[in-house]
C-alpha cells in the first residue's frame, strides 16, 4: 500500500490513526484540508492534528468513515453509538462535516 | 443541513430515557454544544417524548436558545439561576401568554428584559430576585394587575418605585429584602412581607384597610424609630415574625401580636430585661429562637410558665446554665431543644445537701414529646448524660465535647427510638464502639473527630449494623440501599466529600462558614463533587451547620 494513499489523524492526546485517504475523505473538512491548493502542511505530509478531538472520539470517527464507505457500497448495517459519546461525537462530526 | 453522523448521534442520544441519563451529566460538553445542535437535540427529545420538565429545566442552564419550544399552554416556568437566560431568551418566553407563574431570579436578565415581562398579563406570581430592577422597570410592570406574589430582593428599587406597588391591588406576598426601600405604602391585601436587611422608617402607612399580615421577616433590618415604623401594622393575625439580627430595641409591639406562633429574635438585643414582652405572647408560640441573645437562666425562668404550646426552643450561644434546664422542663409540649454553646453542665451543686449535686437533665424526662436535643459545645460530662437513657421519644441527639467517653455511648444504647446520633470530638474507644448496642432505628451515626477510633473498628460496627450510615474521617460507609436508586442522594454527596477530605486530612471549620447549599443549587453541587472545589466543603456540613442553615434559611424563605 502506498504511503500517499494513507493519512494520519492525530488526536488531542497525540494518538495517531493511520487510515485510508478514501475513508478520511468522507469528512468534507478533511477533504478540503488535503485537496486545497497551496502548500498546507496537511497536504504535504498527509497528517492532520485535531487538538479539540479526544482519542476515543477520533477512533469512533475513523470507524464511522469506514462504515460510511461500506454503507455507500450497499452493505446495510447499523452504526452503533454509545449514548455517553453522543454529545462529543456530535460536535466532532459537526466540525468535520461528516 | 445536518451531517449524517450528527443525525445518528442525535438519534442515539434520544433513544430512550436510559440513553439520556448517560449524557445529561456531561456539563462541559453541554456548555460547548453549538446552538443549532442544541436545538436539534431538543427537537428530537420533544419528538421522542423524552423532554420531561426537570430535564428541560436542567437544559435551560446550558442552552441559551430555545425558540423551538412551543409551549402554548404552559402556566408555570421556573428559570431561577439559569444564567444563560438573557433578554433574548425572555423574548421567546413572553410569547407564552398563558403563563401565570414565572421565576427568573438570578438569571442574566437586564432591566430591559424585566420591562418585557409586562406583556405577560396573566401573571399572578413573578420572582425577579437578584435582578437589576429599577424604579422605572417596576413602574412598567404595573399593568400586571393580577399579581399576588412579587419578589424583587436585591433590586435597585427605591421609595419612588415602592409607591408603584399600590397598583398591584391583589398583592399578598412581597419581598423587598436588600433594597433601598425605607417607606412602604399601604398594601391592603398584603399577608407576607420580607424586608430583611432594609432600613425601615415607615411601613404600610396610608389610606385603605389595614392588611391582614401573617408573616413578617425583618432579619437584619434597621429601624430608625421602631414604634413609629410599626405603628400602622395590624398585628392581630401575625403568626410569623423573624426579627433576628435586627436593630429592634424595645419590643413594645410584641404584646399586640397574640396570634404569634413563630418568633425568631436570635442575635437581637433581647435579654432578661425585655423577655417579659415575649412572655406576653407566649400562649400560642410554637417556635422560639433566642440564640445569640443576652437571655440567661433568669430570663428562661420568666418565660417558663408562659409557653404552654412551645414545640421548638433554641437557646444556643446564650449565657444560660443548668438552672434554665429545670425551667425548660415546664414547657410541656417541647419537641426540639437546642442548648449548644451554653454554660449547661448537666448537674447543679447544692451546698449542704446530700448528695451535694443533682443531674439537671433529669428534669427533661417529664417532656413526653422531646424528639431532638442538641448539647454540642457544652461542658456536659458522661455522668450528666445518665438521665438521657430514659428519654423514650428522643430521636435525634447531638453532642460535641472532648470530655465524653464510652460511658456516654453505653447510656444511649437504651434509647428506643434513637435515629440520629452525633458525637463529635469525643474520646470514644474501639471497645466502646464495639459494645455500643443501639436501637434498630438508628439511621445515622456521626463520629467525626473521635480520634481514637480506628478504621477496622468502625468497619466492623458498620457490618454489624448495616442499616446505619456512619460518618467519620476514616470511613465512608453507607447503609445498603435496596432500591439502588441512580440519582445521587445527599448522603452520597457527603460520602464523596468525606472521601476527598480524607486525603486532605482534617479540615477545621471556621465559625464564619456558610453552608454551601445556600451558595449553590443542586445541579451545581452535583457538578462540584467532581471538581477540586469539593475540597473546600467541610466534611460534616450536615450536623454542625444545621443551626446556621436554620438561621439563614429563615431570611431566605
Amino acid at each position: 500500500m502506498r504511503k500517499e494513499d494513507m493519512v494520519k489523524l492525530i488526536s488531542a492526546e497525540g494518538f495517531e490513526f493511520v487510515i485510508d485517504k478514501d475513508a478520511a475523505m468522507v469528512s468534507q473538512t478533511i477533504n478540503n484540508m488535503l485537496t486545497s491548493p497551496g502548500s498546507f502542511a496537511e497536504t504535504q505530509h498527509g497528517e492532520v492534528t485535531f487538538p479539540e478531538i479526544s482519542t476515543t472520539i477520533l477512533e469512533k470517527i475513523c470507524k464511522y468513515f469506514y462504515w460510511h464507505l461500506q454503507f455507500a457500497s450497499g452493505k446495510e448495517t447499523e452504526f452503533p453509538i454509545e449514548p455517553e459519546l453522543t454529545l462529543e461525537l456530535m460536535m466532532a462530526a459537526n466540525y468535520l462535516h461528516t | 443541513m445536518e451531517s449524517e453522523l450528527v443525525r445518528l448521534c442525535i438519534e442515539a442520544a434520544c433513544e430512550n430515557r436510559e440513553s439520556v441519563e448517560k449524557w445529561r451529566r456531561q456539563r462541559r460538553s453541554l456548555e460547548r454544544l453549538p446552538s443549532h445542535l442544541a436545538d436539534a437535540l431538543l427537537r428530537r427529545l420533544i419528538h421522542r417524548r423524552l423532554l420531561f420538565p426537570s430535564l428541560l429545566e436542567y437544559l435551560f442552564h446550558f442552552f441559551s436558545s430555545f425558540k423551538i419550544l412551543r409551549m402554548t399552554n404552559l402556566k408555570e416556568l421556573d428559570l431561577s439561576r439559569c444564567m444563560k437566560v438573557t433578554d433574548a431568551g425572555i423574548r421567546h418566553i413572553i410569547s407564552i401568554s398563558t403563563l401565570e407563574k414565572l421565576y427568573v431570579s438570578e438569571t442574566g436578565l437586564t432591566t430591559n428584559g424585566v420591562t418585557l415581562i409586562s406583556s405577560l398579563k396573566n401573571l399572578s406570581l413573578l420572582d425577579l430576585g437578584g435582578l437589576p430592577v429599577t424604579d422605572q422597570a417596576l413602574s412598567s410592570l404595573q399593568v400586571l394587575t393580577e399579581l399576588q406574589y412579587l419578589d424583587i430582593w436585591g433590586s435597585e428599587v427605591s421609595n419612588k418605585g415602592a409607591a408603584v406597588l399600590q397598583k398591584f391591588s391583589k398583592l399578598s406576598f412581597l419581598n423587598l429584602s436588600w433594597t433601598n426601600v425605607t417607606k412602604l405604602p399601604n398594601l391592603p391585601s398584603l399577608e407576607c412581607l420580607h424586608m430583611s436587611n432594609c432600613t425601615i422608617s415607615s411601613l404600610l402607612e396610608g389610606d385603605g384597610g389595614k392588611p391582614p399580615l401573617k408573616k413578617l421577616i425583618f432579619s437584619g433590618a434597621k429601624f430608625e424609630n421602631e414604634a413609629k415604623a410599626l405603628m400602622h401594622i395590624e398585628t392581630s393575625f401575625l403568626s410569623f415574625l423573624d426579627a433576628s439580627n435586627s436593630s429592634l430595641q424595645r419590643f413594645c409591639f410584641l404584646p399586640n401580636m397574640e396570634a404569634l406562633k413563630h418568633l425568631d429574635l436570635s442575635s437581637s438585643i433581647m435579654g432578661d430585661d425585655l423577655v417579659k414582652h415575649v412572655a406576653c405572647v407566649g400562649a400560642n408560640l410554637r417556635n422560639l429562637n433566642l440564640s445569640k441573645t443576652r437571655v440567661s437562666s433568669v430570663g428562661v425562668g420568666i418565660l417558663a410558665g408562659h409557653l404552654p404550646n412551645l414545640e421548638i426552643l433554641s437557646l444556643s450561644y446564650t449565657p444560660i446554665d443548668d438552672v434554665a434546664v429545670s425551667y425548660i422542663s415546664k414547657m410541656p409540649l417541647l419537641r426540639v431543644i437546642v442548648l449548644s454553646n451554653t454554660n449547661v453542665k448537666g448537674f447543679i451543686h447544692q451546698k449542704g445537701a446530700e448528695p451535694d449535686f443533682f443531674l439537671s437533665l433529669k428534669a427533661l424526662e417529664s417532656l413526653n414529646h422531646l424528639e431532638r436535643l442538641n448539647l454540642e459545645q457544652t461542658s456536659v460530662s458522661d455522668a450528666a448524660l445518665k438521665p438521657l437513657s430514659s428519654f423514650q421519644e428522643l430521636r435525634d441527639l447531638s453532642l460535641r465535647s472532648a470530655s465524653l467517653t464510652d460511658v456516654s455511648l453505653h447510656y444511649l444504647s437504651s434509647l428506643p427510638k434513637l435515629t440520629n446520633l452525633s458525637i463529635h470530638d469525643a474520646v470514644l474507644s474501639n471497645s466502646g464502639l464495639n459494645l455500643f448496642n443501639p436501637s434498630a432505628t438508628l439511621k445515622k451515626l456521626d463520629l467525626c473527630g473521635c480520634w481514637l477510633l480506628t478504621e477496622d473498628a468502625i468497619l466492623s460496627f458498620c457490618k454489624k449494623y448495616p442499616q446505619t450510615e456512619v460518618r467519620h474521617e476514616l470511613v465512608h460507609i453507607l447503609p445498603s440501599n435496596p432500591n439502588g436508586s441512580n440519582s445521587p442522594s445527599p448522603s452520597r454527596l457527603t460520602s464523596r466529600t468525606l472521601l476527598v477530605n480524607q486525603k486532605q486530612g482534617n479540615i477545621s471549620i471556621s465559625s464564619s462558614f456558610v453552608d454551601q447549599r445556600l451558595k449553590y443549587n443542586r445541579e451545581e453541587l452535583l457538578a462540584l463533587q467532581y471538581s477540586s472545589f469539593s475540597l473546600a466543603i467541610p466534611l460534616d456540613r450536615g450536623s454542625t451547620t444545621s443551626q446556621l442553615l436554620m438561621n439563614q434559611s429563615s431570611s431566605m424563605s
